[in-house]
């Protein structure tokens, strides 16, 4: 990215904001989806270790759509988009914002890289819509999460080991980072906390100090990286591939900056049962309160048809603008004025 | 204080020294742990470092605080504020006020900074209108080279001014780089 303008002027947001809302809603309708609005306050939100509701009683505010639209794929709705406000306690920064607008959508019976030709074709919409006073990536590339990693840590990963394997393998540097100082979740008695705490532990440190670097090192080419290891699987379908322990799971980062999350659902409930509960153990390791589990989105998948095959994926709409806009923080596009 | 109450001039304690956050960044990476990246100045010795923070993370909050005083006299190395509220005096030495000193003109409002109750330093207004009370007359003919000369405020601090401003006249002057603004008509 070049050196940044300042704040989008007040007139131009109005008018960017109106072309681009426009413009994504067109695309997806275009593309045979239809849109949905589900509810703003859920009883149970989607359980994640690093992300914290914001309560609003009896429940809290969504901080992502996916398991409403979920429920509304298990009812046969076919192919389904929104575009959502979402909250997200405590996250404040340039590229965070404790409320944003989170593009989310489902396609049936295909596979990660329709989402993928999805995403680019947003980004493309969003970059014309916005006036094009930045330049949209030049090209697409799409890398193993495994290969990035091998080529910019020096060592291999097979996707699930556990905390004592993982320990052993990575470099002093990672391994220091990662472990010392701070042991909280790493010393739990339970052994799968104790290794998904390794895994996210290492999925942070790793993308502040090599994916980073290496994304803005070519940063004119938007960039898909799939085939996560299977240890950070989040809602995402896990496999056996060559060796590896891969999950299906894909992120896109436009500039550098990380913009969307995609996933070939999981759809079987007592897996999706195991893993709340297995975030919930490293929720209460980490000093964050359990979280209830949406038990009507777990019968859901239990019952008949339950959920039909399919891929979804959630794009930060907001940096997408800021992107498109050419500048570097969300509070110099948003229509949040003063917001906290 | 949690580190997700980390954020731009927030105040916190590591090892005995306050800190105020001077530059802050909050990373993400793939819905994983919040990384706050931050730069810190030592709000005594004015010296920086940078520290990143987990999420999850436990900081010490400073015990600071900064009083609207006003500067009354400085005598035998110490400066002498009164608290503009209740009229309580603050002395401190001549080494925690610095070069702050070039401007100190009695009756001058200031914020003079509290650590654990103590004072431990002044904050200037970024601009203040002192007078120049000495000054050689301008040089006439050669304002296109060189159109500045020395002069000297009431406390004694020397600055380059343009010719045109005479000893008596009253300018305003920037206190972080102590340079003369403009001159000011009263």
């Amino acid at each position: 990215m070049t050196a940044t303008p300042g704040p989008l002027p007040f007139e131009r947001r109005v008018a960017v904001w109106d072309a681009v809302l426009t413009a994504v809603r067109g695309h997806l309708r275009g593309q045979g989806l239809r849109e949905v609005s589900t509810p703003v306050r859920v009883l149970a939100p989607a359980i994640e270790p690093y992300i914290e509701p914001i309560a609003a009683p009896p429940g809290f505010l969504a901080t992502s759509p996916e398991l409403a639209m979920k429920r509304l794929l298990c009812r046969g709705s076919g192919p389904i988009f929104q575009l959502s406000h979402v909250f997200r306690q405590a996250e404040r920064g340039d590229r965070h914002s404790e409320e944003f607008h989170l593009l989310e959508w489902y396609r049936v019976d295909t596979e990660l890289a329709a989402l993928e030709r999805d995403v680019e074709a947003i980004v493309a919409t969003v970059f014309a819509a916005a006036g094009a006073t930045s330049s949209a990536p030049r090209a697409w590339r799409r890398d193993s999460f495994f290969e990035v990693f091998a080529a910019t840590a020096g060592v291999g990963l097979r996707g699930d080991e556990d905390d004592g394997q993982l320990r052993e393998r990575l470099p002093a540097e990672l391994r220091e980072a990662v472990w010392d100082g701070r042991p909280g979740p790493l010393l739990s008695t339970d052994p799968e906390v104790r290794s998904l705490a390794a895994w996210t532990g290492l999925f942070g440190v790793w993308s502040d100090r090599h994916l980073d670097p290496w994304l803005l090192a070519q940063a004119d080419v938007g960039v898909h990286l799939g085939e996560f290891p299977g240890a950070l699987a989040a809602l995402s379908r896990r496999s056996e591939q060559g060796g590896r322990a891969v999950a299906h799971r894909v992120e896109s980062y436009v500039g550098g900056v990380e913009l969307a999350n995609g996933y070939l659902e999981l759809r079987e409930a007592d897996e999706q049962r195991a893993r709340f509960l297995a975030v919930n153990a490293l929720r209460e390791a980490l000093g964050a309160p359990r979280l209830p589990l949406d038990e009507a989105f777990l019968d859901e998948l239990a019952g008949s048809p339950g959920l039909p095959a399919c891929v979804g994926v959630a794009l930060g709409l907001d940096r997408l603008v800021m992107l498109a806009c050419g500048r570097a923080r969300l509070s110099d596009v948003t229509l949040a004025l003063g917001a906290a | 204080m949690d580190v997700s109450e980390l954020r731009k001039n927030a105040k916190l304690q590591m090892d005995g020294h306050p800190y105020v956050v001077t530059d802050f960044q909050f990373v993400k990476p793939g819905k994983g742990q919040g990384l706050y990246k931050c730069r810190l100045k030592n709000m005594i010795t004015g010296a920086t470092i940078d520290r990143t923070w987990r999420s999850g993370e436990k900081l010490e909050a400073a015990n600071v605080e900064s009083h609207r005083m006003q500067y009354l006299f400085s005598a035998g190395g110490t400066f002498t504020f009164m608290n503009s509220e209740n009229y309580e005096q603050v002395e401190l030495s001549a080494d925690l006020v610095g070069d702050d000193s070039n401007f100190l003109f009695e009756q001058l409002e200031v914020e003079v900074l509290f650590y654990n109750n103590r004072p431990v330093g002044v904050t200037l207004p970024s601009h203040i209108v002192m007078t120049i009370t000495e000054s050689e007359p301008g040089v006439k003919g050669d304002s296109a080279n060189n159109p500045t000369k020395l002069a000297t405020l009431e406390t004694g601090y020397k600055l380059q001014v343009p010719l045109f401003v005479k000893q008596g006249e009253r300018v305003k002057i920037d206190t972080r780089t102590g340079e003369y603004i403009e001159r000011v008509n009263t």
